[in-house]
């Protein structure tokens, strides 16, 4: 959701669509007039404590989650590293619950890698738990200023870091998004007998380009690469990521990160998300209760705490509420005993105007040069079924995005 | 190890030059590589290359016993004159040609070496981020032809069918005739996935791929070319109709080089007659799996 200048209504930096959500939220608590001096002072210091950023440190830190079983798309995704066109960058690998033999390939890998890159590059390794835990040991070794999770089977393009770094002058602390293509690959053996891959697809820009929270309530639309967290929401405000959830731990973490800080727009494809065709992957490796199991955690999560959102979410908010009302008076139609009661003329109608394109065909095929020519009369009420009347509805729905399934990201 | 400068980032250069020393490295600790020389040809109107940045790229590759040869051509010879200038200053046993702004892997010359063998005339890297979509068979890698942007190939085969066609094709294509003459030689022409590159294309934010003026140029040009070179004056027409139907300068000017070097009598002399290699599917040379 892209706030733009006539959507800002009260003309101070408060209210900057460059601001972190949270920024603006104490500034509105510091703007009351006879406000105690003692708790300006505390929101002050929490504005400027919320506000610092590392010193010294790289831009980015790639957090690369492996566990050893795809060993050529890993050599894929760090050669992407190693060409990004900014190299202001640390990637932490993390190796989660690869057997020996493939944690000694992962380390072979990444040793192979050239001077200037592997000195940059850390390895750790973490045993058990769930998706959360690799990532928060990740965050606790890493040293930039900004943090962004990269797959070990994911693509991207040269631009990745360069346009996070560009958007982060300007961002004040916001979630950095950007777009990410889906591109389907299956597994297939090498010629020199790897396991490896076949591509099957361009890639495919499907998912929104402009960031919209409402929407992301409903769902993930942004595969997890797409984002670059600032640092000082893990290490000023303390956030994790939740080490209970099997899958979503990137939908937690988006949603929670996006509502507290908001999002700058970073308007360029910059990576790939490869989705499998036949091989393992989020959606295989855990099950459909697993996952909603988890989806149900992440929104009663949400549900039991407090939401603060910028003011620009308000006009959506409005025209959300709008269609609910429209939805609400066709349902009540529906259920209304004068639809109910008119159901025997609604169904007269439809027989009659039945016979009448019967009677019309047949017409027409005695006299063919009639059978196109328009009708005599136009009916003044249109029979309409409860079907389609219900079909509305669930037009309705689906402009709620309630049954909309297609821009699920794999967590 | 062989590049075609024009007008590129002396960075860009250097961390080629990087990735190659690496690559080269680990295809020596298995035996696979010896003696190597980095041949960069220089065709900008003004040397991309400081005396300064050349000594570090010289350092990198001596670092892993290579030696580097830096040839300012002064004038833009294009891809296939370029890379048989290049290939004319070292007598190597192979020949790694390789877009200048390309980064290999660490075990892409150790995968691409594994993969000339026997017959194989010419073996292509994978690219990465964008893969090209030609289709390749699954266990022996065989394909229609192979994009130079990353590719070794034997000095015997390169020999044997003198090189690339420079008289004919400037930018584009010159792989593609490359490869199906080496086909027509008795050779084999294979993708080999498990080298890949990194060649930086980039998408616009809905996934399309707009070429510029220039590579609608000489895309056209060359496509007149192959399809007059293999022995298909039909489709030689058929693009002359659609280009000029098309009307756009670039298209016009492809149509007009053609027909400039028809009437001088410089196009190649038709080969494939039998139609035994050059495949035409639409505008591809091959059959392209998306």
């Amino acid at each position: 959701m892209q706030s733009t200048a006539s959507d800002v209504t009260v003309g101070d930096d408060r209210r900057s669509p460059q601001t972190a959500t949270i920024q603006i939220l104490l500034s509105e608590l510091m703007s009351g007039p006879r406000i105690d001096p003692r708790l300006r002072n505390a929101l002050e210091s929490a504005k400027q404590l919320i506000a610092e950023e590392r010193e010294g440190g790289v831009f980015l830190s790639v957090l690369l989650r492996t566990k050893g079983k795809r060993p050529e798309p890993l050599r894929d995704a760090l050669l992407c590293l190693a060409a990004q066109s900014d190299q202001d960058f640390e990637v932490i690998v993390i190796d989660h619950d690869a057997t020996p033999a493939d944690a000694a390939e992962v380390r072979a890998i990444v040793a192979q890698q050239s001077t200037g890159f592997l000195d940059r590059i850390s390895l750790i390794e973490v045993h058990g738990g769930n998706r959360g835990k690799p990532l928060n040991a990740g965050i606790r070794a890493a040293h930039g200023r900004f943090v962004a999770v990269y797959d070990d089977d994911d693509l991207l393009f040269g631009n990745w870091v360069e346009e996070f770094k560009i958007a982060s002058l300007t961002s004040e602390g916001r979630l950095l998004r950007s777009l990410v293509a889906t591109q389907m690959v299956k597994p297939e053996l090498w010629p020199q007998d790897q396991i490896g891959f076949r591509t099957l697809s361009w890639p495919k820009a499907e998912y929104p380009r402009e960031f919209d929270q409402l929407a992301h309530l409903q769902m993930n639309y942004s595969p997890f690469m797409s984002w670059a967290f600032p640092a000082a929401l893990f290490s000023i405000l303390g956030f994790e990521f939740d080490e209970e959830l099997t899958v979503c731990e990137d939908w937690d973490m988006i949603l929670r990160g996006s509502l507290l800080l908001g999002v700058t727009e970073v308007d360029s494809l910059t990576a790939i998300y490869r989705r499998w065709e036949g091989g393992n992957s989020s959606y295989t490796d855990h099950s459909k209760k697993s996952w909603a199991w988890s989806e149900a955690k992440v929104l009663h999560r949400l549900e039991s705490s407090l939401l603060i959102m910028p003011g620009d979410i308000v006009p959506y908010l409005r025209k959300s509420f709008a269609l609910l009302g429209v939805h609400e008076q066709l349902a009540g139609l529906l259920h209304s005993r004068a639809w109910r009661y008119g159901r025997p003329i609604r169904g007269a109608l439809r027989v009659a105007g039945f016979v009448k394109r019967r009677v019309n065909g047949l017409r027409g095929a005695i006299e063919p040069s009639r059978a196109h020519e328009p009708a005599d009369f136009a009916p003044l009420i249109h029979p309409v079924s409860d079907e389609s009347l219900q079909a509305v509805v669930d037009v309705l729905d689906d402009v709620n995005g309630a049954n909309d399934a297609t821009g699920r990201t794999a967590g | 190890m062989q590049s075609v400068l024009f007008g590129n980032d002396a960075y860009e250069i250097l961390r080629a030059a990087q990735a190659m020393a690496n690559s080269v490295k680990w295809a020596r600790s298995d035996g696979l590589v010896g003696a190597w020389t980095l041949l960069l040809g220089d065709c900008s109107a003004e040397p991309v290359l400081g005396a300064d940045i050349l000594e570090e790229i010289r350092a990198v590759v001596a670092a892993e016993a290579g030696e580097l040869i830096y040839r300012v051509f002064g004038k833009n010879l294009g891809s296939a004159a370029g890379h048989n200038a290049l290939a004319a200053l070292s007598g190597a046993e192979l020949i790694l040609i390789l877009n200048p702004d390309a980064i290999v892997a660490p075990d892409t010359v150790r995968s691409l070496t594994r993969a000339v063998t026997g017959s194989v005339g010419i073996a292509e890297a994978r690219q990465i981020p964008i893969e090209h979509p030609k289709d390749f068979e699954v266990n022996t890698g065989n394909t229609s032809w192979a994009s130079t942007a990353c590719a070794l190939t034997p000095r015997a085969a390169f020999d044997t069918i003198g090189g690339f066609d420079s008289d004919t094709f400037f930018l584009y294509c010159d792989d593609v005739d490359y490869s199906w003459r080496l086909r027509l030689a008795g050779y084999r022409v294979v993708f080999e996935p498990s080298a890949r590159v990194f060649h930086d294309k980039r998408l616009t934010q809905t996934g399309d791929w707009p070429p510029t003026s220039a590579e609608v140029y000489y895309s056209a040009e060359a496509a007149l070319f192959i399809a007059h070179k293999y022995s298909h004056p039909e489709i030689v027409e058929k693009l002359i109709a659609q280009f000029q139907n098309e009307g756009t300068d670039a298209v016009l000017k492809a149509v007009a080089a053609f027909h400039l070097k028809s009437k001088s009598g410089s196009l190649p002399a038709p080969l494939d007659a039998g139609h035994l290699v050059g495949q035409f599917i639409g505008d591809k040379y091959a059959v392209h799996r998306f």
